[in-house]
């Protein structure tokens, strides 16, 4: 069947596209222009936006983290409902299949959970097989496991078998990516540090987090995986750590790497507080470093949980947890720490968060290497995206967020001064083209031709918040599955994974491994086609060696 | 077959409540129970989480800090076993504990050490060799014995006149502050929620200067699997009602047992489908059942035998090793009969049916726009 999307204002940044025009979708993808034959399906967008569908980078949806803070912290919807957050109040709003209801009704259609636990990657794919819809992929979590550090034990790398156990992790759960949190700093927490910096040795490993994080970047780049390394740098929403996140960036030694949710690592600590916005300074050298790439992790007011696989941070951040409860799973590797907390408009911290997230998207000289998130749901939850996109796009709208918070925010931040607001060509980059590209995914994010037919419709108004609330029209894979902002069709996506060669000997070693210590068989928590009933689920994206 | 769901759909299209209970069955078998509950408006429960849901709103009201079996079995110095379930429920538990060969780095120098807490009889344990080991006992209920110990590590003052248990008791909370990694085995079914408040709250004492946290055994009946699935399909554990818009916990008001006796729900759907014990069935309720056992089927009960999970066909259950959910391979691969959750599939889409069925009728007799939620007149 062949569907015209007839007279929208098609941008689509990728093909430098930007101007009114047809978009047509036959078999699930997008074609060119079908010369001499009639559309079996018309829609007229006329006075409409028209654009790939939305790909979210990083977003806590699914596993053993996500539903740990499910189990602590059912009432969070009630509660940011209360707030006044845009969200349906049921304990069922965060629980899969809701999940992917709201992220088709804005627009998205590829969604990334960026971490899953190597030992528990059977829920995290089992969960991601419950939220419909959209298209997902998980990035597994290591560099706080033993048998990578012993790898690297006193810096002296053991880069092969390393890299072989980077790759047979990656197949195992069939990740699409590697994340690394608070590299080393989880294991020392084991030895009952509070405080991890990027040069400082693990203890009885005597491997340095720099150590770490370069001998994952390299066995990375030889696996010849797209997604670089994605990595939750030390010293996450510490005062001053501006200088570990610009010293982590100049560590990098060219290799490609992707930082997440670099707000948290935006701080200065100038001023009669002791806190000050250190984006100019962080950005300038994001600017600089041309080979990595950041996600924001943008705080919105209201509440929300924080989950996280750096147990070390958040042991810490319990002291301001609020409601007053907290959860610390001491696991296997990275164990995971679930905070509840509050942002606050009125909290001078907090809106100095808000004020930076905000300065580090409009500082970006390369939205191609900033993307959209918010660390969905550690800085806001992803329901929030629309208000985001609107203070983007309306610097009036910043102003009046800006009346609403304290005056030393103002004082300390730069936000006031920024008068650029972004197009809708760039926003389409920063949530289409640029996690696309990023993620190795280069079927999608863009409207040319061959592309999976996921598209998103927008009446175009000045109100962001409402535009983006409510798509319009959704295409996923050529299906019709939302008009006006509700969602009309179920359907369910596919798992994109990479499966890069490795050396048969890393199957034994870790055989024996998991037995001699924890008395477990690896196949218990390897992914399979069998943990789902659809025979198509799975997608294996290509690695480039 | 189909003669038999086709009596299973009828009687739960035409029930106003009912209830999916046992539900010892694997992950794909509680995602069919979850969705058809929330269909049907029903309610679902599992017969061996008491303990569970206690320790699960524990968690609710203030936490919680486990940790994982390979960083017990490898990490922790002090190991403190609470009361008689865990040694009685898994007899080799000290064993894989405390496995005899080094483990993977661990903090501190301490040897590693065990303490057994109110145990009826500590002598009869099956303690591995070489493994230093104190019993805490004396007159006193296992919840007292917890307080006092909460006491002990806080240095905190408390008067008893066994003068033997104090000693013990301070030993204990000395070694406890000086550890560097000590963990709290216990079995929620055994405790009630003050004792696991207790238990958190000297964990969280400890963690100001060290680490300790907290080791619970799974429920039977892959209780933890099926909760985890429930939490992350509705948000909620299980005793989780679909009968309103926005589902419901309730740890009494949705309790099997309850929701018998009280007529509440009109219609059992009972799931046992995993090796081992049985789950205990309740009496005189006519019942669907679900179960890979030899069932006897009482007046008005429709039994549907079908596979047992992890035994007949693979099967994603809770194991306690990776204190996650895993793959089980068959043990012996065997299609005779359907899985849970082909029975309770097939039994929604007969259910559907049967609504799209009454509501085309309904349509052309009255003119009306279709029936209620459930479809049946």
């Amino acid at each position: 069947m062949l569907i015209q999307l007839k007279g929208g204002r098609v941008i689509d940044p990728v093909h430098n596209r930007d101007g009114v025009g047809d978009v047509f979708i036959e078999n699930g993808r997008i074609v060119g222009k079908p010369e001499g034959r009639t559309p079996d399906e018309v829609h007229d967008v006329t006075g409409k936006i028209v654009m790939a569908g939305a790909i979210d980078v990083h977003s806590h949806i699914a596993g053993t983290n996500v539903t740990l803070g499910r189990q602590l912290m059912p009432e969070l919807p009630l509660l940011a409902a209360e707030g006044g957050q845009p969200i349906v109040p049921s304990p069922a709003t965060l629980g899969s299949y809701a999940t992917g209801i709201r992220y088709a009704e804005m627009g998205y259609t590829t969604v990334i959970e960026p971490a899953m636990i190597p030992t528990h990657a059977i829920e995290a794919q089992t969960e991601l097989a419950a939220i419909p819809i959209i298209d997902t992929a998980g990035l597994v979590i290591l560099g706080n496991d033993d048998y990578t550090l012993e790898l690297l034990r006193g810096g002296r790398v053991k880069s092969d078998e390393l890299k072989d156990y980077v790759a047979w992790t990656l197949s195992h759960s069939k990740a699409i990516g590697l994340k690394v949190i608070n590299a080393g700093g989880s294991e020392a927490f084991k030895f009952n540090a509070r405080t991890f910096d990027l040069d400082e040795e693990v203890p009885d490993y005597g491997v340095t987090s720099r150590g770490i994080v370069d001998a994952m970047q390299k066995a990375v780049a030889d696996l010849g995986v797209p997604h670089p390394p994605h990595v939750h740098c030390n010293n996450l929403g510490i005062a001053g750590n501006v200088e570990t996140a610009v010293a982590t960036l100049e560590a990098t030694q060219g290799l490609p790497i992707h930082f997440a949710h670099i707000q948290f690592y935006g701080y200065g600590d100038e001023g009669e507080k002791g806190f000050s916005s250190g984006a100019a300074r962080l950005m300038e050298a994001v600017n600089k470093h041309k080979n990595a790439t950041v996600d924001v992790g943008q705080v919105m007011f209201g509440q929300t949980i924080t989950v996280s696989g750096d147990i070390l941070r958040q042991f810490d951040g319990r002291r301001a947890a609020s409601p007053k409860k907290w959860a610390l799973n001491q696991g296997d590797g990275n164990g995971t720490g679930v905070v509840p907390y509050h942002y606050k408009s009125k909290s001078f911290v907090n809106a100095m968060q808000w004020a930076i997230g905000l300065e580090i998207f409009l500082l970006a000289e390369d939205p191609w290497r900033v993307l959209f998130s918010t660390d969905h749901p550690n800085g806001a939850l992803f329901v929030r995206y629309p208000e985001i996109m609107h203070l983007l796009m309306d610097k009036n709208e910043r102003a009046r967020w800006l009346d609403g918070v304290p005056e030393a925010a103002r004082q300390y931040s730069n936000l006031a001064e920024i008068t650029r607001e972004l197009t809708l060509s760039e926003l389409a980059v920063i949530t289409r083209g640029a996690p696309a590209k990023l993620l190795g995914l280069t079927d999608r994010g863009h409207l040319g031709a061959g592309a999976i037919a996921d598209v998103a419709v927008y009446t175009e108004q000045k109100n962001k918040t409402k535009m983006f609330s409510a798509a319009d029209l959704v295409f996923k894979s050529g299906n019709l599955v939302v008009r006006k902002g509700k969602v009309v069709r179920v359907t369910w996506g596919r798992c994109y994974h990479v499966e890069p060669g490795f050396d048969a000997q890393i199957e034994k070693r870790v055989k024996a491994y998991y037995d001699r210590y924890f008395g477990v068989d690896p196949s218990w928590f390897g992914v399979t086609d069998a943990i789902t009933h659809r025979p198509d689920r799975f997608a294996t994206i290509p690695c480039t060696s | 077959m189909d003669s038999t769901l086709e009596r299973a759909a009828e009687l739960l299209a035409r029930a106003r409540f009912p209830l999916f209970g046992g539900l010892f069955t694997d992950i794909d078998g509680a995602t069919a129970a979850l969705a058809l509950a929330e269909k049907l408006g029903g309610v679902i429960d599992h017969a061996a989480s008491s303990g569970h849901l206690r320790a699960t709103r524990v968690m609710r009201e203030t936490g919680a800090t486990p940790a994982s079996y390979g960083e017990v079995r490898n990490r922790a110095d002090t190991i403190v076993v609470i009361g008689n379930s865990p040694l009685a429920r898994d007899p080799e538990l000290l064993a894989k504990l405390f496995p005899g060969k080094p483990g993977l780095p661990r903090p501190g120098k301490n040897k590693r050490e065990l303490m057994l807490l109110g145990l009826d009889k500590p002598s009869a344990s099956k303690i591995p060799k070489g493994v230093p080991t104190t019993a805490i006992n004396g007159k006193d209920s296992l919840p007292e014995l917890v307080a006092l110990l909460a006491a002990a590590t806080r240095e905190g003052r408390f008067d008893i006149r066994d003068k033997a248990l104090r000693k013990a008791l301070d030993a204990a909370g000395e070694r406890l502050r000086e550890s560097a990694f000590a963990v709290f085995v216990y079995d929620p079914a055994e405790l009630d929620e003050p004792v696991l408040h207790t238990v958190l709250e000297i964990v969280r004492h400890l963690v100001k200067t060290t680490r300790a946290a907290t080791f619970s055994l799974a429920a039977p009946g892959n209780g933890d699997g099926v909760n985890l699935c429930s939490t992350w399909t509705c948000g909620l554990p299980v005793r989780t009602s679909f009968a309103r818009k926005v589902p419901e916990n309730n740890l009494w008001a949705y309790e099997t047992g309850r929701l018998l006796k009280s007529g509440e729900a009109d219609a059992l759907v009972w799931i046992d489908a995993l090796e081992g014990e049985p789950a205990e069935r309740p009496k005189n309720a006519p019942t669907i059942v679900l179960t890979s056992k030899p069932a006897r089927a009482g007046r008005g009960d429709i039994v549907i035998q079908v596979g047992c999970a992890g035994e007949d066909h693979d099967a994603a259950l809770y194991l306690p090793p990776i204190a996650g959910i895993g793959m089980v391979k068959a043990a012996k691969p065997n299609k005779d009969n359907p899985t849970v959750a082909e029975v309770l599939n097939r039994i929604a889409e007969l259910i559907d049916a049967k609504s799209a069925a009454a509501k085309s009728t309904a349509d052309k007799s009255t003119g009306t726009k279709g029936l209620g939620k459930k479809g049946a007149a």
